[in-house]
């Protein structure tokens, strides 16, 4: 199948290489603009309880986060408390005179008004080109005031989204205090973010926490996702750390293995039975629990045969073309082509953006590793310059692509509408939460069962005139 | 009256004398964009690092914008451009969208570039032949001060870069300024009251600054003879330029915007005093008082409850002052603690007069964060609060049963958008306060389970 609006069509090997060797990076700089570092390091602290992410610059940086992940994601959707986002409020006059005195009494301030159990000093564009030495007044502050005072540098144009994620949970590693003890059949999850409450897409951890007891495993910590300063302390006493997510996790693991010499566990996303498994025994087998992981591998499979058995049935012959481009990204579209194969269908990976591909170099590297190796097309629509122009276009190939294979169905969201059974995995949607472990196979059991039984259902002009515009029916 | 900091000598409106704020305003390159999306087909490009994008998709969602109609673009500056200087790519990343079918490009800098000291203004300037639209470029980085700086820095820019003197005025005409300076999530709808007031008395609106404005009102806003500033938090530097240059008379001045019927009869009868349509205005006043009595009398609404119980408001001053009236007369609350996110003089002074006017002593904060603000609920304790969803989770624990969300939502509710300007906002104010009335009855915690 080769057709114009194709830029790329080969596998996950051959797209790797191409975004090495830079052939294969969009060159256009007035599309598509991720995150900068200083929003992804506010993200991974925010998942501290009772901390002051102490965010030195303007205004404008810790508003949007205030609002949009404290506020909003926090309290009303998941009913944590209020935590507070402090801001030093930088003016014309500390750009020219220097903001060092006026963060040293903030972090002071910040002290006596919330009462926290860390401050940490988020530093922004502002205060990182005119020279603020944060780490050195987080030195001095942490004297002054009776909980520890750690800085970052996090401005906004110091690095790509990812690198705030992973500066952050490098910091996080200071709060790490030597060993007293170890705590037995105890592991760390790590690589969540979005706190206070547990992390963004809190049911599939929820999954992996109730699997984990059903072992009889502990979880210290959930780093950085609602754990607490006093867990982050012991966070060395446990035998493994172990990820809710590969990509997320595995720069903390294999840091504090380097640093501290506590095993990593190197698993995949838990997508259907045989990456479950994987997950659980990559867990307990170093902790010497492999014959009761095995045991409740056993009897949860059991429970969820019947899914099994529909998801091999339904999916087998089939291409699945998975689409999840942006949200809830790329590393679970390739955990979903590989419960695709599993089931039988053959997965086409579309538009994993190659900007998405070199900033996670060291997970789809490793995702290679296992095995996992999925045919993959990218289209020009990725590259257009502004959304509508490019989701437009990348919706019309989409339905061009599907047409051009056999008994086609499609992975992704509702907001495509290609001519084939639809399976929306948005993980906007609660009613189908968790997709990870064995509640995961039933809810995408559950999707795929009401994507082929109501596939001839008219779908909605209303939503497909709203995303793409008149005249699409 | 206490007010319990200061700027005012300063004028700036939102600095806090803390050096640790926890703000309720975006800053200014925020308020810059939301200006300059205001503007129909044209196209805003953020000369920043990739993070300051997020500000402007806030300010492309509170205009209103259409994405297939407006895009936004950003030249993501890394650590070379800070280092070597931006402008080589803002260049190209112009000379990138150059066939946009646009009539303004507005390039609007940030902190980064304004720092390192890249000349946005001569970029444009050397771009411009070869352009087919116009490139409007505004210094606006966040360090210049709230968004409410902003959106008076871009309106300044754009009218000294764009208003030609020169155009004819429209007899009894007159030009709107920041109307999206504005609490109200759905503001539009203040907005469109506005309008069809003046439609109404047949005053001839000339220019919106900014709302779906075309290029062409910008342009042509001289014309007009007189200028309303809709907002008490931002605007009134423009219609001073107005005034200044081009002799606009302002009208509604020092007069608190029209919410509740006071405020509303107060302001519609300032106007039919400057165009001569008094009695239009006197019909409109006395037929809008007569729709929501009738409809109060058949809706019956549970605001009538709350006699004299003690409230607080949490608002920016463009909702925040004309609600102590309406609060105080309309629904009979007492107002014991307001907190404005702005505190320059004129709102001070607005403040301070209707506060008198009504006999009120008040705990008072400009200029307040989010601490400040819990701080003063926590020592009035008042039994509702007309703000935010901020307000509804910071006042957690202070055993406050009513939190009224007015502005500042986090969740958009709302598919159509309900004005609190005039008559029917009046009634939008009231069902605000019945949904929070009815949601205050019920129980936090389940007694029992039914059995089936």
């Amino acid at each position: 199948m080769e057709t114009d609006s194709i830029v790329f069509h080969g596998n996950l090997q051959q797209l790797l290489e191409k975004v090495e060797t830079g052939e294969m990076v969009p060159k256009l700089q007035a599309s598509h603009a991720p995150m900068c570092k200083f929003f992804t390091a506010y993200y991974v602290i925010s998942g501290i309880r009772h901390v002051v992410p102490l965010v030195h610059g303007p205004t404008g940086c810790p508003l949007y986060m205030s609002d949009f992940v404290r506020t909003r994601e926090c309290c009303e959707i998941r009913g944590v408390p209020l935590e507070p986002t402090a801001c030093t409020t930088l003016d014309e006059s500390n750009v020219i005179y220097g903001g060092e005195g006026k963060l040293l009494d903030a972090v002071k301030e910040a002290y006596a008004k919330y009462h926290p159990d860390l401050i940490v000093i988020l530093s922004c564009c502002c205060s990182g080109i005119i020279g603020d030495d944060v780490e050195s007044i987080a030195r001095e502050a942490e004297k002054q005031v009776g909980c520890r005072v750690l800085a970052l540098k996090s401005e906004g144009f110091g690095g790509d989204f990812r690198s705030g994620y992973e500066d952050a949970f490098k910091l996080i590693m200071e709060l790490m205090e030597p060993p007293k003890t170890t705590m037995k059949g105890t592991i760390n999850i790590l690589g969540a973010r979005w706190g206070p409450s547990p992390t963004e897409f809190n049911w599939d951890l929820d999954e992996i926490e109730r699997l984990l007891s059903a072992i009889g495993i502990k979880v210290n910590a959930v780093i950085a996702g609602g754990c607490t300063v006093e867990q982050i302390r012991h966070a060395r006493e446990v035998e493994l750390n172990a990820s809710w997510c590969y990509d997320w996790g595995q720069k903390l693991g294999d840091l504090i293995q380097q640093r501290f010499g506590v095993p990593y566990s190197r698993t995949g996303q838990p997508y259907g039975p045989e990456a479950t498994r994987e997950w659980l025994l990559g867990v307990a087998t170093p902790l010497g629990m492999e014959k009761e992981a095995s045991a409740v591998i056993e009897r949860e499979t059991r429970e969820v045969e019947p899914d099994l058995a529909y998801l091999r049935q339904a999916l087998s012959g089939k291409t699945a073309i998975i689409e999840i481009s942006e949200f809830p990204g790329p590393i679970r579209a390739l955990s979903l082509a590989r419960m695709a194969e599993e089931f039988g269908a053959h997965p086409v990976v579309i538009n994993v953006h190659p900007y998405t591909i070199k900033e996670r170099m060291p997970s789809i590297k490793y995702i290679l590793e296992t095995g996992i190796n999925p045919e993959i097309i990218l289209t020009k629509g990725l590259f257009k310059l502004g959304s509508f122009r490019s989701s437009k276009e990348t919706e019309d190939e989409l339905e061009a692509i599907v047409r051009g294979y056999d008994n086609p169905i499609f992975f992704g969201n509702s907001g495509r509408f290609p001519p084939c059974p639809v399976v929306n995995l948005t993980l906007m949607n609660p009613a189908f939460q968790p997709q990870y472990g064995y509640k995961g196979i039933r809810n995408i059991a559950a999707l795929v069962r009401q994507a082929l039984e109501y596939k001839d259902l008219p779908r909605s002009r209303l939503f497909k005139g709203m995303l793409y515009g008149a005249g699409k029916r | 009256m206490v007010p319990a900091n200061g700027d005012e000598q300063t004028g700036r409106k939102t600095r806090s004398p803390e050096a640790c704020s926890n703000p309720y305003l975006r800053c200014a390159f925020n308020g810059a964009a939301l200006t300059a999306l205001g503007v129909s087909h044209s196209a805003l490009l953020a000369h920043s690092p990739q993070g300051c994008e997020y500000l402007v998709n806030a300010a492309f969602a509170a205009q209103e914008c259409d994405y297939m109609e407006t895009m936004t673009l950003c030249t993501k500056l890394c650590v070379d451009e800070i280092v070597h200087g931006g402008e080589d790519i803002l260049a190209r990343t112009i000379r990138e969208v150059k066939e946009l079918p646009i009539a303004a490009l507005f390039v609007i800098s940030a902190c980064g570039p304004e720092i390192v000291g890249d000349d946005i203004a001569a970029v444009c300037e050397s771009l411009q032949p070869e352009m087919k639209f116009r490139l409007v470029p505004i210094a606006s980085p966040g360090f210049r001060g709230s968004q409410y700086d902003g959106i008076d820095i871009a309106l300044d820019t754009i009218l000294k870069t764009l208003a030609d003197g020169g155009v004819k005025k429209v007899p009894g005409s007159i030009c709107l300024i920041a109307p999206h300076a504005n609490a109200n999530p759905t503001w539009p709808a203040d907005l469109a009251w506005v309008k069809q007031v003046l439609m109404q008395m047949n005053i001839p609106v000339v220019s919106t600054l900014t709302y779906r404005t075309p290029l062409s009102d910008i342009i042509n806003s001289a014309s007009a003879e007189t200028c309303l500033v809709l907002s008490h938090d931002a605007g009134q530097k423009a219609a001073d330029y107005f005034s200044a240059t081009y002799g606009l008379d302002q009208v509604c001045k020092g007069i608190p915007l029209p919410i509740g019927m006071t405020n509303t009869q107060r302001w519609l009868s300032a106007l039919g005093e400057r165009f001569d349509t008094l009695k239009a205005a006197d019909e409109m006043v006395a037929e809008g008082e007569r729709m929501v009595t009738t409809t109060c009398r058949r809706k019956w609404p549970m605001a009538r409850f709350l006699y004299r119980t003690p409230a607080a408001i949490v608002a920016d001053a463009t909702i925040g002052i004309p609600l102590v009236r309406f609060v105080t007369e309309e629904m009979e609350m007492t107002p014991r603690f307001i907190a404005l996110y702005s505190g320059n003089r004129s709102v001070r002074d607005l403040l301070d007069g209707e506060l008198k006017s009504l006999g009120l002593a008040t705990k008072i904060e400009y200029g307040t964060d989010v601490y400040k603000t819990r701080q003063g609920l926590q020592e009035i304790v008042p039994r509702v609060v007309f703000g935010s969803t901020i307000e509804r989770h910071a006042a957690d624990g202070l055993g406050i049963p009513y939190v009224v969300e007015v502005v500042k939502m986090m969740r958009q509710f709302r598919m159509i958008n309900r004005e609190y300007f005039g008559y029917t906002g009046i009634l939008n104010l009231f069902e605000a306060v019945q949904n929070e009335w009815t949601m205050a009855w019920r129980s936090k915690e389940k007694r029992y389970r039914a059995k089936w």
